[in-house]
């Protein structure tokens, strides 16, 4: 120690860069791809820039994997016990539940590795946020391809509905949803309800599946084989989606990755999109989403 | 055929209330750590403490009494229906633990594991057996006990009625409580009437799979149905033999021991009783809690220099945002 200046007031030690404490960081949550706890918080701790402002103030549910993804896997929408003072709560009263709901929201760096740490592989964010709950500012169409449908005729009729809403001059942004499909998003201006903006996005669905024998857009058809079904239903309280660059509890550890529309091309595979890859892009595609707010509906 | 059982109780609701995340773990050292930390507004450091989390027994206790019916049925006398609701009356406070293995703290897990060669047997390989003799079983198929198993016919049938305190309460097994379902007025008719008489009524309902002769009596300002055991379930004292013989007390003696019981004599209040190795229990692990520290894993140099690489560059990246 003598004369080298207190070497040990330099070492930043694990606790000057995060509250949280590990647990399990050994523990594999992808067996296939033996990707342990440790990877999982290292990505998110990776994305947290591109991550946090589109996670910011809205409630999260957890889908939690404390064994991995071949484990009991189990969505939590409650903070559980001991949650941390860093976390962010939010109190709301679910009618579903007739209870009140304490949602996480990750409005910090420290919030999402503890989200991680939980083995909350994926995290799912509502449509409004805390500040307007009952008023979405994501409008969301989800389309997902029943077999023998592939993500090539998801990448088709998401660039129809892309179409449409341009001819209305509404801008969208895409996604996939870490599946089989692809999640559409247009970020809203305040004041919209649910009501409308599920009206809004089942009338979109009707004019594509009049012209797109693929796509049907009534619930009931939602299960046919070789269709398209455009899901309006998921713009309602409560209802939820995938994070942007949330894991999914898939075997290849993919991603609902965020995509310039540019970048959807036939040939492009959903498993593309993955735990190893999304680290390494350099693609910031819903970067500014906040300040394109849309106006729907005339 | 098989050993061990599965655990019921699914590890969320465990009483630390989580599998995966913060924990305490056993024997550890004690005072609390601060730990230090960077605020994300500014670059000042602050100092917090982590919260222990006491555990309560809110989880369980919601379940017991008020919380939703179990079963919906009606009682039936003769012609006359009274649709009601059955509720959880007592409930068990005992405390369970969870079994950890030592060195890491971690939940352990039963499972199913064939006496012969030590295999663990999933759910889907297992068929049920009756031990006829040691080592002998009769397979019974799950639909050759289906078949057998009594109708559940949604009823309380009431076939008499009869004096409360005739009953002998050594049958008495499990009590629940019986509210109205949308029958009011059916419902305090039959509580005043029994009230007035002093009578019960004894039938029968079917629970799950077995069927109960029951009592129903008023009981608190409602109805309470008590399942009753049946008679080849309870074993008389007479069958032990150093009862047989008893010897005659003196009369001495005799009027010794009444006086006795007699100045002894009171009221007593159930209330005035309390589980005391349950609070002790409590009362420890609450101190264990408060008191010493809550241990997190260390991560292995490896993975905190690859975590720690990590966080410089967020942790950079998001101040320069």
């Amino acid at each position: 120690m003598a004369g080298s200046n207190g070497k040990g007031a330099k070492q930043i030690s694990m606790s000057d860069l995060t509250r949280v404490r590990f647990t399990n960081l050994d523990k594999i949550m992808y067996p296939p791809l033996r990707i342990t706890k440790k990877d999982v918080i290292t990505y998110y701790i990776r994305m947290a820039p591109f991550m946090l402002p589109l996670l910011s103030n809205r409630p999260v549910t957890m889908h939690r994997f404390p064994d991995g993804i071949n484990g009991e896997n189990f969505y939590e929408k409650d903070a559980p016990q001991g949650t941390p003072d860093y976390v962010t709560q939010f109190t709301y009263y679910s009618e579903s539940a007739d209870r009140e709901v304490h949602f996480v929201v990750c409005n910090n760096l420290d919030t999402l590795i503890w989200l991680a740490n939980l083995a909350s592989l994926e995290i799912h964010i509502t449509l409004g946020t805390i500040r307007s709950y009952d008023s979405p500012d994501f409008l969301l169409f989800d389309i997902d391809p029943e077999p023998p449908l592939s993500f090539d005729n998801v990448i088709e009729v998401s660039r129809i509905i892309r179409e449409h809403l341009e001819n209305s001059g509404i801008q969208s942004y895409v996604k996939t949803s870490g599946k089989k499909g692809l999640h559409i998003v247009v970020p809203l201006k305040p004041g919209y309800r649910f009501g409308e903006i599920r009206d809004f996005s089942h009338g979109i669905g009707k004019n594509v599946a009049k012209d797109t024998p693929l796509v049907v857009s009534e619930f009931p058809h939602s299960r046919d084989p070789g269709t398209i079904f455009i899901d309006f239903l998921q713009n309602a309280e409560g209802k939820t989606m995938a994070a942007p660059y949330s894991l999914r509890g898939t075997p290849g550890a993919t991603v609902s990755t965020p995509l310039l529309w540019d970048e959807l091309k036939s040939g492009v595979r959903a498993e593309d999109f993955n735990i190893k890859t999304v680290i390494l892009r350099k693609e910031e595609p819903w970067r500014g989403i906040f300040d394109n707010r849309q106006t729907i509906g005339k | 055929m098989t050993t061990g059982k599965r655990s019921g109780n699914k590890s969320r609701n465990h009483a630390y209330g989580e599998k995966d995340g913060v924990k305490p773990k056993a024997g550890t050292s004690s005072g609390k750590v601060p730990i230090k930390a960077i605020s994300r507004e500014g670059s000042m450091k602050k100092e917090l403490a982590e919260t222990p989390v006491i555990p309560h027994e809110g989880a369980r206790d919601q379940k017991g009494t008020t919380g939703r019916p179990f079963w919906s049925g009606s009682i039936t006398i003769g012609l006359v229906n009274v649709p009601v609701r059955l509720h959880t009356m007592v409930r068990d406070k005992s405390l369970s633990f969870r079994l950890l293995h030592k060195e890491d703290g971690q939940p352990l897990r039963y499972d199913r594991v064939c006496t012969k060669d030590d295999r663990v047997i999933p759910w889907t390989e297992t068929v049920k057996g009756y031990e006829v003799r040691k080592g002998e079983y009769v397979i019974i198929e799950p639909d050759e006990l289906k078949s057998i198993m009594p109708e559940s016919s949604r009823k309380i049938r009431i076939e008499k009625f009869v004096y409360y305190l005739s009953l002998d309460p050594v049958y008495f097994e499990t009590p629940y409580i019986l509210t109205p379902d949308r029958s009011e007025e059916a419902y305090s008719l039959l509580v005043a009437a029994l009230q007035e008489l002093g009578r019960a009524a004894i039938g029968t309902i079917t629970l799950r799979t077995k069927e109960y002769p029951v009592v129903v009596h008023v009981y608190g300002g409602g109805l309470v149905l008590t399942t009753l055991r049946y008679a080849d379930e309870v074993t008389p004292p007479h069958v032990f033999e150093s009862l047989a013989g008893l010897p005659v007390p003196k009369e001495a003696e005799l009027q010794l021991a009444k006086r006795i019981i007699t100045d002894l004599s009171g009221d007593f209040s159930m209330t005035d009783y309390h589980d005391r190795y349950r609070e002790a229990v409590l009362s420890l692990i609450e101190k264990k809690l408060m008191g010493k520290k809550i241990v997190y894993e260390e991560p292995r140099p490896v993975e905190a220099k690859e975590l720690m690489q990590a966080l410089k560059d967020t942790l950079s990246s998001l101040s320069a945002k």
